[in-house]
């Protein structure tokens, strides 16, 4: 009875008007947040800080946290409409929904994304509520061994997350997990990889990463193609409505991957950049046909849309019952917490006058309300919205180009993040072309410290002896069935697909082409060897603490890149039987191919020494002007306001709202100094 | 609806700021200052910045506006080697990594890539009073059943050369003589605090500021219990709990627990500027530290919150450091034997 008029009273609070109009705001700015790249974190917070603590408890928790609950649902359509990533939590979303937008379905996956988001906001705000009774001997009952196997039973995803391909995948997750160990250990604070460059002290970023993986392929793609985003005429922007139904089509898997959301990210150190990726392989794993995923499945969409709403739940169970924020918004909401008197632990599981159990259910409402108001209004926009995928390549390049480039940047006001971006940039591209998947690197990236860190605290502890505990056994008896079922499965299916087409068009083995076999695949394999091997070779002198880690991923992931070089000089390609025909790629000439990927791939080299020369200030206009005059050919009218709009925005909202510090030019300071 | 009306007023107006810099006093106009906290959010250290961050503003001309970072790792190395080398030097970076890192200088701490004497020092809001924290759970609520365990207890560290946890715990079993099995490795003394509730460590050893601060709860209902402190003082809000320097077993234990535990607890909250910062803007820091110390609103805050506040001047946090470089070459020994293996 109290708990239900705990319930009813929180929900009250959320209407009264100064708190709603709070939560409007706050979703206001969350909105525009989650939709620009590289926004989030520190560059909101410093603007609303000073907000914050003159607002009554519900007020500001209202405030932040209908700005949180909406970033990754905005954040959603920016991944899907230009395949940069939105927020670092959204990039999974690039991989089916900008596929999708390429195939003339931007309708149908803005629809299902969103839709999708807000299944998974009301499952977390169900999940917060319904979880409150069990939610301390939950999270109590698992130590650091347990989980340390549970971001194990994460990395296992990688199977699922490499196509066609397990050998390629599990040597992208052994890389990420690598590069995951770059920068200072963390407990013995011993540099590992930094080459003497102080920026990578604190290791590599998942923003510029994600940043250069997909969107510098992609701008790349667009610029050969010569087309707008989506390479198909689409008449109707209608699809909506089918993206809406996709949802309910496959609630099922919605809501399996909104589970996942809240469950995982209650570990500790678990967020939606991690419960994304996990989504997403949960959706590959469990799905009948997968032979669209990567090339614009729905349910490449709906997994992700959910899981990286549904987390929040996760997040905020942790931070609420234990006083153990999960992210920095968290913390400040923790921070927001003590400043008002209240402690977080069993007392917010209370109904009062005990305890403040209205106000935990108020968040519940407010994850709940706050996403009901933002899909509405999405929905509202999303005929303007899709079409921003027919607008003509020439004028959209650039602008996506200077959203790369603000992104990385803004993050951590880091102008060396620029360069990370440039580097994933080309790796990200020659991994697409030569067929090696991206997306276990980054969730090796954002699983490797957390792993890193159980398995030390574990060992520490107990020895060898943490392995024989019933929770270790059962996820890692979890793991193994994760890993062989699908290839029991799939090889049976396969079986009887090859069966049921014996004859006609079944495996094709092309012939041994002698000439070719030491290609650009073999090149990129040995060199990534090459680095693999002075890896390790460094990491002799890192001593126990901080080598076991490089020690145990490094090793193994050599062996398996031996085996992968392998197959490139003498495995046999094989054809695969598809049932689904090939969307038709538009027909560009190969001369032309070449031409047009030397000259974008100068343009973004270009625009970043302009920026490096000159300064964001300069360089932007410069830039935006020089490309849509002449790599776009672009009329003067077209390319003024194009230019004046673009800059206006960058200027109004980056240098005077946001105060970004940033740098000045080489060029300028040189002549302001001199 | 007035009242977020003008919020919405205030975010309109205050956020075209001007970008034209002279003097110190317009330098801070518009801009970020950022504090770098080398612990996880939730902890003490984050803690106290968070209160101070939110009040400090007002006391520097301009009012620019103040956010915590949290940058953890290598218990607060990582933050105190990117205050020493990678921040600018331009009154725009405070840090605040653990003091106890001072003294692994001194000791010839691996990773330790900054000079101590260099830094500028703008105070700390506290002495740290270190004691230990255990769970009623894991049976030990009196020193006695402490040394009288049979098996080693496991007690939650952050890193080689943290103050607390790790340096005390550290100290208290070589000169009491404890049995301890120190688990090392967690990201702050939130994570300790969750190990510690789930049982996979007995509890740990940091400041009573900070324990009962974010473990209030369970020391109120006894779920958690003090059994021992280390100060030169006797806090007076744990008048029963005995002083670890009346156990030690030596004189040379005695001697340890002064100069690793009680002379290092003034610093260990100390606030620090990059080395090379512009003297008018250090001034200028200061200042308004010490008056959001003083300030009564910091103070009620404080308060509701249950922060002490005992500042430390900075003159007193510069001695004690400099005390720290004429260390006798045997204790400097004998210390890194026990801190470090």
């Amino acid at each position: 009875m109290d708990m239900l008029h705990a319930l009813i009273s929180g929900f009250l609070q959320c209407f009264n008007l100064s708190t709603f109009n709070l939560m409007m705001i706050g979703i206001a700015i969350g909105f525009v947040v989650g939709i620009l790249p590289g926004l989030g974190g520190p560059t909101a917070m410093a603007l609303m800080l000073p907000f914050v603590f003159k607002m009554s408890a519900v007020e500001a928790f209202a405030f932040l946290l209908g700005m949180t609950a909406v970033t990754a649902t905005t954040g959603d359509i920016t991944s899907v409409l230009f395949g940069v990533p939105g927020e670092p939590t959204t990039a999974s979303t690039i991989v089916d929904g900008h596929a999708m937008a390429r195939n003339g379905e931007t309708g149908r996956a803005l629809g299902a994304v969103l839709m999708s988001s807000l299944v998974g906001a009301i499952f977390a705000g169900v999940a917060l509520g319904a979880a409150i009774p069990i939610i301390r001997p939950l999270v109590l009952s698992f130590g650091s061994p347990e989980f340390f196997m549970l971001s194990l039973l994460g990395i296992s995803f990688v199977s699922a997350l490499s196509g066609e391909d397990v050998l390629k995948g599990l040597v992208a997750g052994g890389i990420g997990l690598m590069l995951a160990t770059i920068g200072l250990d963390p407990i013995s604070g011993i540099q590992r990889y930094t080459f003497g460059q102080l920026f990578l002290w604190d290791g590599i970023g998942l923003v510029p990463i994600t940043i250069g993986f997909y969107a510098i392929p992609e701008t790349i793609e667009l610029a050969v193609l010569g087309t707008s985003i989506s390479k198909k005429e689409v008449g109707e922007f209608g699809g909506v409505m089918e993206g809406v139904k996709d949802t309910f089509r496959h609630f099922w898997l919605v809501m399996r991957c909104s589970a996942l959301g809240t469950l995982t990210a209650i570990i500790p150190g678990m967020g939606a950049a991690t419960t994304q990726w996990l989504a997403y392989a949960h959706a590959v794993q469990s799905s009948p046909n997968k032979e669209r995923f990567g090339k614009g499945d729905v349910r490449g969409v709906l997994g992700p849309g959910a899981a990286n709403n549904s987390t929040l739940g996760g997040s905020l169970i942790t931070t609420i019952a234990f006083g153990v924020p999960a992210s920095v918004i968290m913390a400040i909401l923790l921070g927001a917490f003590i400043i008002q008197g209240i402690v977080p632990g069993p007392d917010m599981l209370l109904p009062p006058p005990k305890g403040h159990l209205d106000l935990t259910f108020s968040f519940v409402w407010v994850i709940i309300i706050s996403n009901i108001i933002t899909v509405a209004i999405c929905f509202l926009f999303l005929k303007p919205l899709a079409k921003v995928t027919q607008v003509r390549g020439g004028i959209i390049i650039p602008i996506i180009l200077v959203l790369i480039y603000l992104g990385a940047f803004a993050e951590k006001n880091a102008f060396e993040d620029m360069v990370i971006v440039i580097f994933f940039g080309g790796l990200g591209w020659v991994m697409e072309k030569l067929e090696w998947p991206r997306p276990p690197v980054l969730l090796g990236l954002v699983l490797g410290p957390l792993a890193e860190n159980r398995l030390f605290l574990s060992t520490d502890n107990y020895g060898l002896a943490w392995m024989h505990r019933p929770g270790v056994m059962t996820i890692f008896a979890l793991t193994l069935f994760g890993i062989f079922y699908p290839m029991i499965k799939e090889r049976r299916q396969t079986k009887k697909k090859a069966a049921a087409q014996s004859e006609g068009k079944t495996t094709v083995e092309e012939p041994r082409d002698k000439v070719k076999r030491f290609g650009p695949a073999a090149w990129f394999t040995t060199a990534t060897l090459a680095i693999l091997a002075v890896a390790l070779w460094q990491s002799r002198n890192f001593g126990f603490r901080a080598g076991l880690f490089p020690w145990a991923i490094g090793i193994p992931t050599l062996v398996l890149a031996i085996g992968q070089l392998g197959r490139d000089l003498y495995g046999r390609k094989k054809k695969k039987y598809s049932d689904i025909p090939e969307i038709p790629e538009t027909e560009v000439a190969p001369e032309d191919v070449k031409r047009r990927t030397i000259s974008v791939l100068l343009w973004t080299l270009g625009f970043f020494l302009a920026i490096w020369f000159l300064g964001f200030s300069y360089a932007v206009p410069l830039t935006m002007l020089l490309y849509l005059k002449i790599a776009a050919n672009e009329s003067w009218l077209m390319t003024a306001s194009v230019t004046f709009f673009t800059w206006l925005f960058y200027w109004s909202l980056f240098e005077k709202i946001l105060n970004v510090p940033f740098p000045e030019g080489l060029l300028i300071s040189l002549i302001n100094g001199g | 609806m007035l009242k977020s009306l003008s919020y919405l007023l205030a975010i309109a107006v205050l956020l075209p700021a001007p970008t034209t810099a002279a003097t110190a006093e317009d330098f801070y106009k518009g801009k970020t200052v950022r504090i770098v906290v080398g612990f996880s959010a939730g902890g003490g250290f984050d803690t106290y910045a968070r209160a101070i961050a939110r009040h400090m503003a007002k006391h520097i001309p301009g009012q620019p506006a103040i956010v915590v970072e949290n940058m953890t790792g290598a218990g607060s190395l990582i933050a105190a080697n990117h205050v020493y080398k990678v921040a600018k030097p331009d009154g725009l970076t405070i840090g605040h990594f653990i003091g106890g890192l001072f003294l692994g200088q001194v000791l010839g701490q691996a990773g330790v890539e900054f000079d101590a004497r260099k830094f500028e020092f703008i105070g700390a809001p506290i002495t740290d009073h270190v004691v230990c924290a255990m769970t009623k759970a894991s049976g030990i609520t009196s020193v006695e059943k402490w040394m009288a365990a049979k098996t080693p207890v496991k007690m939650g560290g952050i890193a080689p050369g943290t103050s607390t946890t790790d340096n005390a715990t550290r100290i208290l079993t070589a000169a009491l003589g404890l049995p301890i099995q120190l688990v090392t490795g967690y990201k702050g003394t939130a994570d300790v605090r969750l190990a510690a509730e789930s049982g996979e460590v007995s509890g740990g050893c940091w400041g009573w500021d900070s324990v009962k601060t974010t473990w209030r709860k369970a020391i109120e209902t006894g779920d958690a219990i003090v059994v021992l402190q280390a100060n030169r003082k006797t806090h007076p809000e744990l008048p029963q709990i005995p002083q670890a320097i009346k156990l030690a077993k030596s004189e040379e234990g005695r001697k340890i627990i002064e100069v690793g535990i009680h002379a290092d607890s003034d610093i260990v909250r100390t606030y620090t500027l990059p080395p090379g910062t512009p003297k008018e803007r250090v001034q200028l820091l200061r200042k308004a530290f010490d008056d959001t110390i003083k300030d009564a609103e910091f103070l009620a805050d404080a308060k509701k919150s249950n922060l002490s506040v005992e500042p430390v001047p900075v003159d007193e946090v510069e001695r004690d450091i400099g005390a720290l470089f004429k260390l006798d070459p045997g204790l400097i020994t004998k210390l890194k034997d026990i801190l470090y293996n």
